[in-house]
């Protein structure tokens, strides 16, 4: 049984198919990379994942429940979790805070545990654990308009991760990060896979996605272009085709 | 002896007044405009009920089930509205309130309620009950900013849909912040009524929702502290200042537009500046 069956799923945004009767698998203890040309659909099956977007067509199911009609706390509590691709941190809240909220979540479940539950060093003790394990530990107690893009973007997957995610999903966590930065964090990505956990990553930097990840899924114009091992969809001139248009020799 | 009674019940009121008001903006990051409208169904409610008969420390409860209860229906718009959207339609909250108050005789009509009876041990009686909501209200909101609701409700507040990817149901979150708010509000507005022992629609018109959130954002949004401050500041001004009774709507206003261009954080954030910078020399 797969983690994750995304079958047939169709999304119209008033006249255009942003994506068009598509299926994709993730299995288990997988790094399955996610690319596509500009305009292929992939954020909005990253938000059809996660329920931000509700497919008119096709089903979502998650170790085999199906989750087509949950929202988004409830596929979160199930086991999902993402990394956005435009970083949304809780300004208010220093990073340190902003991966103790995730890390505490059990305790928000429903409002009167959360209103019977005071302890956060626990919480606060493992964000530190996991903003150690990201690499900016140092940063903890500095509010994200003090840091750079690449401090935030790691925040966002020490947070992801906070939630002991089955599934956790990278919308492209090395967009804006410089050659270094870009590497040191698909370093850190590859390392997430685990037993009890893959990792569903899209990516614009086609290096470091055939660096890190086995297999590849592609997407363009919405639809469904290939989903193989990483050395045969490198190597298909399909792929060239739709990244580059049509080639002549 | 009796003017200080006075004084302090009206301080005692309004900050009870300011944080419920607090609960739903300050710290769940709802925007109301309307929240005199449940300080006003608290008010006919417990005047209604004492004029029965009732204890007022009895008729408190169901005042403040009863505005409660339309905190959940506003609370519920709030799930589909965000922002200045929600802002407006809690004006239009407030409006009817009075709208539909005016147009009942059973409530007095544009008359009011005149001739609410007075508390056990008067005027000292009243002062008690007036401190024991004031300071229960006032643990309530310390306990909820400790703990993990307080957390969930930082979140909302910054960012709701940010919220939802931590499987925070923000739905049920701001339900509650609207539920606990506002019967706050119900509370303060039962006290109110035998405190003037005279209401009428034109008592929980807008010009109240503004001089509460006057309140909130003066204090400083969120802070209980300068929420509690600004409360027993603003709501005392016009006794010591004739004036700013007559001119309670621009005076108010102005405080709005001044501390939101010049310092949004309000009194709470001025004090946190210079504490800070005198820790650092």
């Amino acid at each position: 049984m797969s983690l994750l069956n995304v079958r047939n799923v169709s999304v119209r945004f008033g006249g255009v198919d942003a994506v068009r009767d598509v299926s994709l698998t993730v299995e288990s203890q997988q790094l399955l990379g996610f690319i596509g040309p500009n305009g292929a659909g992939k954020t909005t099956m990253m938000r059809i994942i996660m329920g931000m977007i509700r497919p008119q067509q096709g089903t979502v199911e998650f170790r085999g429940k199906d989750i087509t009609n949950c929202s988004v706390h409830q596929r979160v509590q199930l086991g999902l979790a993402l990394a956005q691709q435009i970083v949304k941190p809780l300004r208010t809240l220093t990073l340190l805070d902003n991966v103790a909220l995730a890390a505490g979540a059990r305790h928000m479940r429903n409002p009167l545990r959360a209103f019977l539950h005071i302890d956060r060093f626990e919480a606060r003790d493992q964000a530190h654990k996991l903003l150690d394990f990201v690499g900016i530990s140092d940063a903890a107690n500095v509010f994200p308009g003090e840091v750079p893009l690449g401090f935030i973007k790691r925040m966002e997957v020490a947070r992801a991760l906070a939630l002991e995610p089955g599934l956790l999903l990278l919308d492209e966590p090395l967009a804006g990060l410089n050659q270094t930065e870009a590497r040191d964090l698909a370093n850190l990505i590859a390392s997430l896979v685990t037993p009890v956990r893959s990792v569903l990553l899209i990516e614009h930097n086609i290096g470091e996605v055939a660096r890190i990840c086995s297999d590849i899924y592609v997407q363009e114009n919405g639809k469904r272009l290939m989903h193989d091992v990483t050395e045969r969809v490198m190597a298909s001139a399909a792929l060239r085709q739709a990244y580059l248009g049509e080639y002549k020799a | 002896m009796s003017y200080e009674i006075a004084v302090l019940t009206s301080m005692s009121i309004a900050i009870l007044f300011a944080l419920s008001l607090n609960l739903i903006t300050g710290f769940c990051g709802q925007v109301s405009l309307g929240h005199a409208a449940f300080y006003g169904i608290g008010a006919y409610v417990a005047a209604m009920l004492t004029k029965a008969g009732l204890a007022l420390p009895i008729a408190l409860i169901p005042a403040a089930v009863m505005a409660g209860a339309v905190g959940v229906l506003v609370g519920m718009a709030s799930l589909r509205v965000r922002h200045d959207f929600l802002a407006i339609t809690t004006m239009g909250v407030g409006f009817l309130f009075v709208g539909i108050v005016r147009k009942q005789d059973a409530l007095g009509g544009e008359i009011g309620i005149s001739g609410i009876p007075s508390v056990a041990f008067g005027r000292p009686g009243l002062l008690l009950l007036a401190l024991i909501c004031m300071v229960l209200f006032i643990l309530l909101s310390i306990h909820i900013q400790r703990s993990w609701l307080g957390f969930a409700f930082d979140s909302i507040s910054d960012d709701e849909d940010t919220a939802r990817t931590f499987g925070i149901d923000v739905s049920k979150f701001k339900l509650l912040a609207f539920v606990v708010g506002t019967a706050g509000a119900g509370v303060a507005g039962g006290l109110y009524a035998h405190h003037i022992r005279f209401i009428g629609p034109d008592s929980f018109g807008f010009v109240e929702s503004v001089t509460v959130l006057a309140m909130v954002i003066v204090g400083g949004i969120g802070s209980i502290a300068g929420v509690a401050v600004a409360a027993a500041a603003l709501s005392t001004m016009p006794l010591w200042l004739q004036f700013v009774d007559d001119y309670k709507l621009l005076i108010y206003g102005s405080l709005i537009f001044i501390t939101m261009r010049f310092a949004p954080t309000g009194l709470a954030g001025i004090v946190r500046t210079l504490w800070k910078k005198r820790q650092a020399q």
